[in-house]
Parts: C-alpha cells; structure tokens; sequence
C-alpha cells in the first residue's frame, strides 16, 4: 500500500482586504500516491504551488492558506491516519516532528541566527525524545559522522557558516528523528554545483541508511534526474504528468514537459536556443480550459473551452493533455 | 599605457577580516588576480566558483564599491581610484544584482525607477522618456508592459529583464552581472542569456558574468576564470576550459554541473568541502584537502599559473 495518498486536493490562500477577498487557487484538485521507500519528485515554474502543495500534505495549514477539498492520508506500518482530520494539535506535532520531517525551502528560516547550532539540535531533540544529556551527544555525534559533518559546527552561530554548510546542518536536523518521510522544499535551489552535488550525495545517504521516503519539490529538472524514481510536473495548481523519471525525460507526452526539457542549456552545446515562449498565468484567474493553453504551441478550441482531467496512459505513466486522446 | 584594454586587474588582492572568537582569521577573498579584457572586440567573461570563492568581491573592486588591499585596476586605461564615484564611470560601468526582487523597493512603481534613472543622467524632454522606451525595446519588453506595474505583479523573469533595461538606460560599455539568473527558473534564464549574447554582438557592450551555472556560461561567453579560495585556477576561452578541463578543481566543477538526464546520474562521491576559513588560511594549494590527485608538494608550496594548451592552470601537475 502507499505510504501516502492524496486525493483531490485543494489548497487556496484567501485574502480579505479593504472589503474584498481575493483567491489564489495554488493547489487545485491534486491527487497522487508515494509508495513506501520511493524518491518521489515534484517539479514546475516558481509559482506553480509546489511550497503550497507540501505545506498543505504535511499539515502546516494556516492562515491564509485554507484546505477547500480533499483527503491526505498516511499509512505507516503500525498507523493509518488522515492528516487533515487530525483536531487534535499534540497529535498533528507529533506527527510533522516524528514521523514526517520538512526541509522547508530557504535553509535560513530554520536555523534560528542567535542561537548556537547546538542549541537548534537540542530543541528538536528534547522536544521529542526523552534522553539525557550523554545520550543527546552520542546521536547527534553519529548523525553527524555519518553524514560527514564535523562536530565542531555544534558551537558555531549560522552566520558563520557558508550556504551550502547551512543546508547541511538543516537537513542532518530533520533527519536526526529518523522520520518515515521526509519532505524537501527546493533543498539545492541557490547552492553551487559543488555543494549541490554534495546535498544530494547526503540525502541519498540518509535515504539509504533511514530506509525512508522522499518528497523532492525543486524547479531544477537535473536534480530530479539524478535522484528521484518518480516525477510529478505541477503547471498553474495541477498536476499535468507524472510517470517514472526515465519515462517522463525520455518520452514526455505533456506539451510542458518537453518545454521545461528543451529549455535547458548544456555545457558542450553552445547551438542557439529559443527561450520559453510567455510566462505561468495568474492563478487568481487562471485561463479557463487547459490551463496551459496560452503557452501551447498545440492548443486545440476544446483546449481552451474544456479542462483535460490526468488519465494513465499505461504504465502508470498519467497525462493531462488532450493530444493524447487523439485530439478531439 | 593600456589604452586599448577596456579593464585592467594587475595583481589585485583583498584582504578581509572574517569571523569572531575561536574561527577569526584574515582571508585574502581576492588573491593576486590579474586578467584583461580588450576595448575591442566586445567579450563576454565568466566568472565562475564555488560559493564563497570571492566572485562578488571582484565585482565590488571592479565596481570601485570595495578598494583593493594592493594590486591596480585601470579602467579604459585610467586607474579606478581616479574614477571612483564620478559620473562617468558611473554611467559606464553598470552593475545587475542577483536578485531583481530587492533591486526594486516593492512600494514603488517599476517605471518611476527609470524615469529617475532617466532624468538624472540625460535631460529628458518634460513627460517624455525615450531612453526608457530605447531600453525596454532592447530586453523586449515595452512601457505599457511595465506602466503602473508594482515589482509584485510581475515575473521574476521579466523583473530581471527590467532591471537590465534599467542597466542600459546610460548606454554603458561594460556590464557586471553578478548571479543575474540564478534566482529565476530554468526555463525563464535562456531569455536573460540570450538577451546578454545580443547585447554584446549587436550593442558592443562587454560583460562580466558570475555565475555558477555552467551551462550558461558555455552557452553565452568568450572566456572563463575559474575561481577557488581566492585565486584564478584556470583561465581560458570557455570551449577549452569545459570542454576538456585541466585544473582538478574545474574537472570537479564540470563534472557536478548535473546532466537532464537520469540514465547520467552521479556514481561517484565526492569529498565536501571543510570550514571555508580553514581553506582560505591553507599553505600551499587550496584545493590540496579536497584535490583527487593531490601530491607532497601541493600540502606545501603553492603553485604558480602554468601556461598549458592556450590558457592558464595554477596547480603542480603542470609544472
Ligand atoms: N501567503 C500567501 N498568500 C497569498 N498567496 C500566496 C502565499 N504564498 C504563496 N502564494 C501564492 O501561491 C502560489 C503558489 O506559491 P508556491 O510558493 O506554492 O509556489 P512554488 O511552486 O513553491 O514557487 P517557487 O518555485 O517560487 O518556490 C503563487 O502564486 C504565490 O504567489
Ligand atoms: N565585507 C566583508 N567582510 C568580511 N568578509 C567578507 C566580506 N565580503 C566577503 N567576505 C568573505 O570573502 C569571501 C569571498 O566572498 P564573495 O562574496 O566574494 O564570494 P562569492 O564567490 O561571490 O560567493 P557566492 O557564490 O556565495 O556569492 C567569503 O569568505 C566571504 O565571507
Ligand atoms: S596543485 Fe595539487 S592539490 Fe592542487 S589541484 Fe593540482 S594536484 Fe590537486
Ligand atoms: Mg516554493
Ligand atoms: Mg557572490
């Protein structure tokens, strides 16, 4: 059984300013399953609502942000639960602290700049685990060998640190609970190419040494390449193709997918290349019909009047386009 | 002397003073850099390196925003520290920051920054302003795409653009661009590189373009530095130098740069880097804690730039 499911979710900000409200429709009607042990990837332009689409699935719903639709559950070996029935806080914190762990995008905002590094471990530690002083320092040292990380970080303030290191130390802290799943908000986005390969050589580390799940969200199609065994592509709110990664490089169906693919530029190839035609719409009033009709150099007149729901084309390789039902 | 190099750095370092208490140390974030760029033709030149490396704080030399502990820099053949802060220069050199959202206040009209732009440095005819009009057209946007707009209500890739244009308002020869697109989405920074790349070749403006985006960099420039702790480690055109890498470090570099590709996914791992303070305060190579091929010499003397095959490599294996 999957290890998570969501089904037809719905995930708005709702804003009310001088007597009017207004609705971002980030995530709207996104249904997808994560099996047990999978890397599972998220990709799609800044503003898709990938940050929305975690943050609603692990239970960090707060204002503005409203659930409008939906069902996310969890089936752990020893628990089934849903989190968006879950009433009880004490509950819902155990849970996002012990079972499911958030690498929330931007390192910084984890890292609390006036405390000590030290300080950070032993809040998540403490706040979760009961153990002594002794038995704190042996996990976190263990952690850290094995992640590589010295332990002299441990006395060091944030901004002492470089950026890559920072990314480091927060995820060796979401992981140091050995959650079931983790989730990463774009945890490479801004980190050179060194320090990224590096990023992904740990987390690949944890996964193999925790036996846990991923969740990947990043805009960078070649993190998703090198470390996930599935991939969901998010355009305007929607899941608009999702398939194993090697299906969805080497054979992608949605018109978006194979625009995110051709635009990216490879060292060896210096062939002039076109830049993606438009930008992702509003998702205040987003397009009627396909939502990616404006930009698609196939867009069909039932593209812009009707919507194309997410169908498996076999192989559990699902498209939300009507080119593959043969047009009209 | 050099009246016909468009800029200069002769042996330029800066020394700053970094961290407190047990991890204080003086670090040369630029160390004994030298490189020219030509009046003529126009050249795009990459910066490129590991975060921390000291790209930025060449921008800020070249841009007169730091002084340079010792070393010169000659800009159209005047020494900077003549320059510095005068409206010639200003107009001239023009910087693009990283990222566009805090270029621009987020309560002020993205307009009126170039209107001001405008007005302070030519005298616009009254509610009139083709410089703004001549600019936007250049980065292929217009002034009702940006009319009454407010940075919020547009796309980091069009924002991006826009600070460009702001750029080009002055008409300068030389533009630092430091990180222009690593903030902005794959599929939205072939416009900003190919805005670059037609910039150079049809307004003859240089560029000096830092980035850690390889592919970019291949995409769009002439030559390359590669910088560690510093230091150039490699210098030469960009075919050269990404093609067939010579210096461990830039082998390092290009093979990290990820493939879009999951049948070439990385295999092997690699050594992380330590403390970016103890690198910097390191005898002999820089890269000696991390390097693959690292030899007794390297832990000791620090090698010099060897010229090999067309371009310029600072480590022992070439001696
Ligand atoms: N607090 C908020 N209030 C109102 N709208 C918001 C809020 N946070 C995000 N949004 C909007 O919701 C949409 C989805 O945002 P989200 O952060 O989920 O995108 P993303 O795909 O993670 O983008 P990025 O790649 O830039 O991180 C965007 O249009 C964004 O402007
Ligand atoms: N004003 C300053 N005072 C002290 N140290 C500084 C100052 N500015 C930069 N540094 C240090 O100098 C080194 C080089 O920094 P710089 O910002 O030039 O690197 P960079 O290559 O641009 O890095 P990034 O890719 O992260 O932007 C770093 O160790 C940095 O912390
Ligand atoms: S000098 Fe030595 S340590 Fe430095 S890069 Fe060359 S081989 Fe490696
Ligand atoms: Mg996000
Ligand atoms: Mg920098």
């Amino acid at each position: 059984m999957a290890i998570l499911e969501v089904k037809n979710l719905k995930a708005y900000y709702i804003t009310h300013k001088y007597g009017r409200s207004s609705t971002v429709r980030a995530v709207d009607g996104v249904s997808f399953e994560v099996n047990k042990n999978e890397i599972y990837g998220i990709a799609g332009e800044s503003g898709c609502g990938k940050s929305t689409l975690l943050k609603a699935v692990s239970g960090l719903v707060k204002p503005p942000l409203q659930i409008l639709d939906g069902e996310v559950s969890y089936n752990f070996s020893d628990e089934s639960l849903n989190i968006l029935s879950l009433n009880d806080d004490r509950q819902r914190r155990r849970l996002r602290g012990v079972r499911i762990s958030l690498i929330p995008q931007g390192s910084m905002s984890v890292l609390n700049p006036v405390r000590r590094i030290r300080k950070s471990f032993e809040d998540v530690v403490y706040a979760h685990l009961d153990v002594s002083e002794s038995e704190f320092e042996e996990m976190v040292r263990d952690h850290l060998q094995a992640l590589g990380l010295d332990w002299t970080v441990m006395h060091t303030y944030p901004h002492q640190l470089s950026g890559g290191m920072r990314q480091r130390i927060t995820i060796a802290l979401s992981t140091i609970l050995r959650p079931d799943i983790i989730f990463a908000d774009e945890p490479t986005t801004a980190l050179d190419v060194v320090v990224q390969r590096g990023v992904v050589q740990l987390i690949k580390k944890i996964k193999e040494e925790q036996q846990n799940t991923l969740i990947l969200v990043t805009h960078d199609m070649s993190i998703h390449a090198n470390l996930c065994d599935r991939l969901a592509v998010m355009y305007a709110g929607e899941i608009v193709e999702e398939g194993d990664v090697q299906t969805l490089f080497s054979n992608p169906k949605h018109p978006y997918t194979s625009m995110l693919l051709n635009s990216l530029p490879r060292v060896g190839d210096s062939s002039p290349r076109a830049s993606a035609p438009g930008a992702p719409p509003s998702l205040v009033d987003p397009p009627p019909g396909c939502r990616f009709h404006p930009r698609c150099p196939f867009a069909m007149e039932r593209c812009r009047k009707e919507a194309p729901l997410l169908r498996d084309v076999g192989n559990r390789h699902r498209v939300a386009c009507f080119l593959q039902e043969g047009g009209q | 002397m050099n009246n016909d190099k468009l800029l200069v750095l002769d042996n330029v370092t800066k020394v700053f003073t970094k961290g407190q208490g047990f991890v204080k140390s003086k670090i040369e974030a630029v160390s004994r850099v030298s490189f020219e760029l030509e009046l003529q033709p126009p050249e795009i030149f990459t910066l490129a390196g590991e975060s921390g490396s000291g790209k930025s704080t060449v921008a800020k030399l070249i841009l007169g925003f730091e002084a340079p502990t010792s070393g010169s820099i000659y800009y159209k053949g005047q020494p900077l520290e003549h320059l510095k802060g005068k409206r010639e220069f200003i107009r001239d050199v023009q910087p693009i920051f990283q990222n566009p959202f805090e270029t621009f206040n987020p309560l002020k009209k993205v307009q009126n920054y170039f209107h001001d732009t405008e007005r302070s440095f030519g005298s616009p005819p009254r509610g009139q302003y083709p410089l703004t009009e001549r600019s936007l057209e250049l980065v292929g946007l217009t002034a009702a795409e940006i009319k009454d707009k407010y940075p919020s209500e547009m796309s980091g890739g069009q924002l991006q653009r826009a600070s460009i244009a702001r750029a080009l308002i002055t008409n300068p020869s030389l533009l630092i661009a430091d990180e222009p697109v690593s903030m902005i989405d794959a599929s939205l920074r072939m416009s900003v590189v190919n805005l670059f790349k037609r910039l150079k070749e049809e307004q003859g403006v240089s560029i000096i373009y830092i980035t850690h985006d390889l592919a970019t960099a291949y995409y769009i420039s002439d030559r390359i530095a590669i910088m560690l702790r510093g230091q150039f480690v490699e210098i030469g055109s960009v075919k050269k130098v990404l093609d067939n890498p010579l210096h461990p470090y830039s082998q390092l570099l290009q093979s990290s740069v990820p493939a879009p590709d999951p049948r070439d996914r990385w295999t092997e791992d690699i050594a992380l880097s330590d403390l970016e303070a103890r690198e910097y305060t390191r005898q002999g190579c820089k890269f000696a804690g991390r390097c693959p091929r690292v030899m007794e010499i390297c832990q000791r003397q620090e090698p010099e730039h060897y010229r090999v095959d067309d371009r310029l490599v600072k480590c022992h294996l070439y001696r």
